[in-house]
């Protein structure tokens, strides 16, 4: 009899400290707390606006495409298509873009010429530096003495020697193009990179940056090697 | 006597380990369960002592109590009223009362196992 009731007791006790440790965890579980000031959430909800800003500019130009498509359906569905291809074309950098943009100009310093130094070629850093500052503030179409900077553009030192999409640069002075979108962007572009300290790091390579004032029609080169691609493959008709 | 004990600490450790959360909509309802049950506990440890020990009061009081409790405490979020509070009360009082008649007993238990020694 009194073994039946220490059975009991301990089957009613097993479950009681299961609940009680369920209700403990439920308790205890670690709230992760907003820590953030009214500054960073400030922060983080102009990241969020400026997202949602993105992504109905986005939205616009598809819904753009489609009433283009539509409208032109019974026409000529090529005419879009081929407008569709040419966009894609330029944003690959396989056109010539004509448009806003500046030069700017990499000499040696007069300081190193004047105390006989050799003049070297860029380094590749400085080089990926400055495209960085450019990238920064909307400069879309780039060239580098004539060679044109698409999304896979290799800026290495090889042997020695600095290339861009493997082909060299000349030694010091060379030009750089830079086409913007809108003549505000290049405006923009022109101020950022006279307040920036990237002419600073040029200077310590002896070399220096011109920038030249923002011009409304400046010509960037296109792209004139194949674009290798290993990884994208044609979908089949019908997926 | 070490056995309920037993029980106790494996079925902590068993809800410490398998880490079980509960969603905290349903955090009330557990709490005045575990209440419930604590009340049946010290309520059959009682009825042991005072040797009107029933098993099916015991267990059917258990189960009932919960259900009763979690009905009461459901009810009340439907009908805007803290029902809950009610249980919460009666338990409590149970529990205090209950606790203080097992300690009476002990006490009376000890004190007749000192006088028989001395």
């Amino acid at each position: 009899m009194r073994q039946g009731v220490y059975v009991r007791f301990t089957i009613i006790l097993l479950i009681v400290g299961f609940m009680i440790a369920v209700q403990y965890n439920t308790v205890q579980k670690p709230e992760s707390r907003d820590t953030r000031d009214i500054w960073g959430i400030r922060q983080e909800l102009s990241t969020e606006k400026q997202l949602h800003s993105e992504l109905l500019s986005d939205i616009r130009d598809v819904n753009d495409t489609i009433t283009k498509y539509e409208n032109l359906q019974s026409e000529s569905p090529a005419q879009a298509l081929n407008e569709t291809l040419d966009n894609l074309r330029k944003k690959a950098g396989l056109t010539d873009v004509t448009g806003p943009g500046l030069e700017l100009v990499i000499e040696p310093s007069l300081e190193g010429m004047a105390l006989g130094q050799q003049v070297t070629a860029i380094s590749p850093d400085l080089l990926v530096r400055l495209l960085n500052e450019i990238n920064r503030f909307n400069g879309r179409y780039i060239s580098i003495d004539g060679k044109r900077i698409i999304h896979s553009s290799p800026i290495r030192d090889i042997n020695g020697q600095t290339t861009v999409n493997s082909l060299i640069v000349n030694t010091p002075p060379f030009k750089m193009k830079i086409g913007t979108d809108t003549s505000e962007d290049a405006e923009k572009l022109y101020n950022h990179l006279k307040s920036s300290t990237i002419a600073d790091d040029f200077f310590i390579d002896n070399l220096t940056l011109t920038i030249g004032n923002p011009e409304n029609s400046l010509t960037v080169p296109a792209f004139d090697q194949p674009i290798e691609n290993n990884f994208l493959k044609n979908t089949s008709k019908g997926d | 006597m070490w056995l309920p004990l037993l029980g106790l600490i494996l079925g902590i450790s068993l809800g410490l380990l398998t880490d079980i959360q509960i969603p905290s909509v349903y955090e009330n309802y557990l709490s005045i369960a575990v209440l419930a049950a604590l009340d049946t506990l010290f309520g059959g440890i009682r009825a042991q002592l005072q040797n009107v020990y029933d098993d099916r009061v015991f267990v059917s009081g258990f189960f009932f109590n919960i259900a009763l409790a979690a009905g009461l405490a459901f009810l009340g979020v439907h009908l805007g009223v803290d029902l809950y509070l009610a249980a919460i009360f009666a338990f409590g009082v149970r529990l205090f009362q209950n606790i203080a008649v097992i300690r009476r007993i002990l006490l009376t238990k000890w004190s007749e196992r000192k006088g028989t020694i001395y």
